[in-house]
């Protein structure tokens, strides 16, 4: 609780200065918009309705977008951290991909698929592949041998082993990775949407460009940060929480 | 518990001749051998040249019968178990179950680890039916099967507990229940209370034979422990470390349930103790952190101790 009020305080007092700051008049008013018509613009957003669509568009694309690398990357971190082959083929080739940023697959997403929604997504895909391809990896390798082979002795081999026994034990890891991409996932859909211009939230950022509506600029980028957090902490914080929880890693 | 029982010659020393030109016993009587290992032998390559583990290893158990195989460690006796679990492969010999040749694990053999090898992402119920979720059976007839051993381990209580809130000992007994859920022919026990503490081993003593005497299952055990082992066992197998033989067998007839610190189950220790004087010396040499009660044994007997003292507390 205690916390929580330190953080309000903290939140009013930003915001006060960012109004005296508005007040001085030394900025005008499409370089440092006040606290209020950003207010304004945000309520005005979500009554007509152009932020909803925005938040809308946005969500089915990183849904789709994040869900495929889900499958993508697990399945990839499992041949490479259960077969050898991959490990040193795919593997090398995965590390070397997480250096690459994300925005760099967009020349290439355009040429492939044109200024479009599957060029957006497919930078989704990318940005959040890797993350959990790679953490998926490190947590099929930290499976204890042990509950491998009292699986066996319990009839558990094939898909079902991987089913039952490995992608649960890897479960704390392949979340962690999941909680990374699911960032970087965001961060790709709002760069694919800035620079491919197709509605959504990052659209409704480059239209307060255009308009040289700051309000809407900083109301956008609220919005984006907002729904950050609330998926951190309404699903990998809780997930996290429970696994650990359950797991015995801390206590109760 | 039990008076001194005929303990004089119950330990049958001349049957426990390991005789390895025995032929593999077919149906006598008509009944096949639970259990028949001929021939086994295994090697490893480590940096000082080849180990033999395991060298020419030929037993068999029968129905229902509870074997104990006892040696130091790093005599295979590990190893020999996980050939027979099917998690290993041997590098010559066989093992049949029945009248099928061991080719991979499989669900009529269940080992039951020195760690309870439980997995913390399920509950205990959860854990108890992984076995039964495997061999697709249905909901509420796995619910009560599960139910139903946790029972025989007396943890129903816990049923829905997380894996870490249980002690050492109780995860073991989840891990019996899990096994047994399985309906197993045979039980795998690879020293499976050697991490427990004294008072929980001795419980468990008592609750695995309650469990052997209800369930009649074939069972496996490996120990370093001979007192456990006596504690256990229809028979122990001695086996002597590298290269890892079969040194003797004796056979216990013991009434049950027995108890660790029994004077007869004492005596039965400190005499096939006596008769194994090199070994435990190597036991001794190889293990002089474990928990064995060797060393307390031994210290009566060349001290002359009443033998009711005998490993008192073990």
């Amino acid at each position: 609780m205690y916390s929580i009020f330190k953080r309000a305080i903290f939140f009013i007092i930003l915001i006060g200065f960012w109004e005296l700051l508005f007040r001085c008049g030394i900025w005008p008013e499409y370089v440092l918009p006040s606290p209020v018509s950003v207010y304004k613009t945000l309520i005005r957003g979500f009554q007509d309705q152009t932020f909803i669509i925005g938040i809308a568009i946005s969500m089915k694309r990183i849904a789709i977008g994040y869900g495929i690398s889900i499958v993508i990357g697990i399945f990839l971190g499992l041949l490479i951290g259960r077969v050898r082959v991959f490990e040193e083929t795919l593997g090398s080739l995965i590390s070397g991909l997480q250096t690459l940023p994300t925005i760099c697959w967009l020349p290439l997403a355009l040429l492939w698929f044109g200024l479009n929604d599957r060029a957006i997504i497919f930078l989704v895909i990318m940005g959040a592949v890797l993350s959990i391809t790679v953490a998926t990896d490190v947590g099929v390798k930290s499976v204890p041998p042990l509950y491998i082979r009292a699986a066996k002795t319990m009839g558990a081999r094939g898909w079902k082993l991987y089913l039952e026994v490995i992608i649960p034990a890897a479960l704390p890891h392949i979340i962690t990775g999941m909680k990374q991409g699911w960032s970087f996932a965001w961060r790709s859909l709002m760069a694919g949407e800035l620079l491919i211009v197709c509605l959504g939230l990052g659209h409704l950022l480059m239209i307060g460009r255009e308009l040289n509506d700051m309000s809407q600029v900083i109301a956008v980028m609220i919005v984006i940060v907002i729904i950050g957090i609330l998926v951190d902490r309404l699903f990998f914080v809780k997930v996290e929480k429970r696994i650990r929880e359950r797991w015995g890693l801390v206590k109760g | 518990m039990s008076e001194v029982v005929g303990v004089e010659n119950s330990i049958d020393l001349d049957q426990a001749k390991v005789d390895s030109e025995r032929q593999p016993s077919h149906k006598a009587d008509g009944v096949w051998p639970r259990l028949r290992i001929q021939h086994v032998s295994k090697s490893f390559q480590s940096k000082n040249g080849k180990v033999y583990a395991l060298e020419d290893i030929n037993f068999e158990i029968q129905q229902g019968e509870f074997v104990c195989i006892v040696g130091p460690s790093g005599c295979g006796k590990t190893t020999l178990l996980n050939i027979v679990a099917g998690l290993e492969k041997a590098d010559a010999g066989e093992v049949w179950a029945n009248d099928y040749k061991i080719n991979g694990a499989g669900t009529d053999r269940v080992v039951i680890f020195q760690e309870a090898a439980l997995f913390p992402w399920l509950n205990v119920i959860k854990n108890v039916e992984f076995g039964l979720k495997l061999k697709g059976i249905n909901g509420s007839k796995r619910r009560s099967t599960a139910l139903e051993y946790l029972k025989m381990v007396h943890l129903t209580k816990f049923q829905n507990a997380h894996v870490h809130e249980l002690s050492g000992g109780m995860k073991q007994r989840v891990a019996i229940a899990r096994a047994l859920a399985m309906n197993p022919e045979m039980l795998l026990m690879d020293e499976p209370f050697s991490a427990l503490d004294a008072q929980t081993r001795w419980i468990l003593h008592f609750e695995l034979q309650n469990i052997w005497l209800k369930t009649k299952k074939t069972i496996l055990f490996v120990t370093h422990n001979i007192r456990e082992a006596v504690c256990l066992a229809d028979r122990i197998i001695i086996l002597s470390s590298s290269p890892g033989r079969i040194k003797k067998e004796f056979l216990v007839n013991l009434p049950r349930p027995r108890d660790d610190n029994d004077v007869n189950v004492a005596e039965y220790s400190m005499r096939i103790m006596k008769e194994l004087k090199a070994e435990i010396d190597k036991v001794m040499k190889c293990e002089m952190d474990a928990d064995s009660c060797v060393e307390c044994d031994i210290k009566c007997t060349t001290e002359g101790v009443a033998k009711t003292d005998i490993g008192g507390g073990i």
